[in-house]
């Protein structure tokens, strides 16, 4: 039970974001997709079936504010989260290129499927101005993640320009 | 059952795969209204908690914007009555300088305090009226409520009015009722004061006081002030009269020169 602890604050995270700091932090209509790139993070650091698990209920909680897509896109979270997951099974995901990579791939499918599910007019503006642009946004937020996450950004460091 | 769980232990990564597609098939297609169930209740947990925390925040925001409106409102309003209240007050001047008549033998020729000078008590005042105004000395200053003063120096745009408050200045006065006559003054320690009535003049508290004429200074009639005290000294040839001035010093802003008509 309290294995599942972290992962309802991943989801309360990620309400959070779809609530309050998707309008603030989006630049020129191009927004984070955290869904996705959270789905993406699980799949680098947990288990197949937790991937695939985590991705179906974020994909629920990233279109709880319509019903009408919610299927398909914790479909969509889902298969992402199992193909990456075996992304980073068959490639040497040491390098944080790879794992950029693997996130970029990962956010702009994620972001392509969206707009081909909503069946949106304009479809390749949206594509350009808010598919493209949103994987690769996300795609820097991943590379501080993993800035911080090995270590390569500390305070200790951050502190020493100072 | 042993052979059940064998089973489902070896294909229980294709059952959750399988459990997977079949639950987002559901919501796909809308069976059982599974969406609107499982949206409810996903907003309900995980939404409404920021959307409550959103709103709050953006109705503060939106409030401290209201409330430094409100509060520049009423800076706003309350400069705007001190300016009203100072244009009632002008109002309620003027409209009692309306009512102001200038003697016969005299046109009136309105002016401006431009500065005031004395130490504690006004008892001089720079006007905006000169001789290109055909302003001289010795001219008598009022205004509404009586004498004020006279001129004592001219420039070509500004005279210098000495105020009954100066020390130095004397008028000869007499009292309205009886029309016995004195000289005001005024002292510094003791205020306006009614000088050379005889003790056994008839002057009582509450008498008005007003210029005599005599002196060749202040044309006859002007309001000076009203008895106060009258003190009979025994063995003295005089009484010490106290007057309040009917002019208030303090206050003086539009003034009257009193010009002889033949200038």
């Amino acid at each position: 039970m309290i294995r599942i602890i972290p992962f309802v604050l991943y989801f309360l995270l990620l309400a959070m974001h779809q609530v309050i700091w998707k309008d603030i932090t989006g630049i020129f209509g191009a927004a984070i997709n955290l869904a996705a790139m959270m789905v993406i993070l699980v799949a680098i650091y947990r288990t197949e079936m937790t991937a695939v698990w985590f991705g179906f209920v974020a994909g629920l909680v990233a279109a709880a504010g319509i019903p009408g897509v919610m299927g398909w896109q914790a479909l969509t979270l889902a298969g992402i989260g199992l193909a990456a997951f075996h992304m980073r099974e068959r490639l040497n995901l040491d390098s944080l290129n790879a794992k950029l990579l693997l996130v970029l791939g990962g956010v702009l499918v994620h972001n392509l499927l969206t707009l081909i599910i909503v069946r949106t007019d304009a479809f390749w503006y949206r594509l350009a101005v808010n598919a493209v642009t949103g994987a690769v946004y996300t795609t820097l937020v991943a590379w501080l993640f993993f800035l911080v996450k090995e270590k390569r950004i500390t305070v200790r460091k951050i502190r020493s320009i100072f | 059952m042993g052979v059940v769980s064998t089973l489902l232990a070896r294909r229980w990564r294709t059952i959750q795969l399988m459990a997977v597609v079949a639950l987002a098939v559901i919501l796909i297609t809308g069976a059982l209204d599974l969406n609107g169930h499982t949206s409810r209740a996903i907003t309900a947990a995980t939404y409404s908690p920021f959307y409550l925390l959103k709103t709050s925040v953006l109705e503060l925001s939106q409030k401290a914007v209201e409330s430094q409106q409100l509060r520049e409102k009423l800076v706003d309003a309350s400069v705007k009555l001190s300016l009203l209240e100072e244009a009632r007050r002008e109002n309620a001047r003027l409209r009692s300088i309306l009512g102001f008549e200038a003697l016969s033998g005299f046109k009136i020729i309105p002016a401006k305090v431009v500065a005031v000078y004395g130490f504690e008590l006004p008892t001089a005042a720079l006007i905006n009226r000169g001789w290109k105004d055909s302003i001289f000395v010795d001219q008598s200053i009022v205004n509404q409520e009586g004498l004020v003063g006279r001129v004592v120096a001219v420039s070509a745009d500004f005279a210098t009015v000495q105020l009954l408050t100066d020390p130095l200045n004397r008028v000869a006065a007499r009292v309205a009722a009886s029309r016995e006559m004195g000289i005001v003054r005024y002292l510094t320690t003791g205020g306006m004061m009614l000088d050379n009535f005889p003790v056994q003049g008839t002057i009582e508290i509450g008498d008005q006081i007003l210029s005599s004429g005599l002196g060749g200074v202040y044309p006859p009639g002007l309001q000076v002030g009203t008895v106060v005290s009258v003190e009979r000294p025994e063995r003295e040839p005089f009484c010490t009269v106290k007057l309040s001035p009917a002019v208030n010093f303090h206050s003086i802003e539009e003034l009257f020169i009193l010009r002889p008509d033949t200038l």
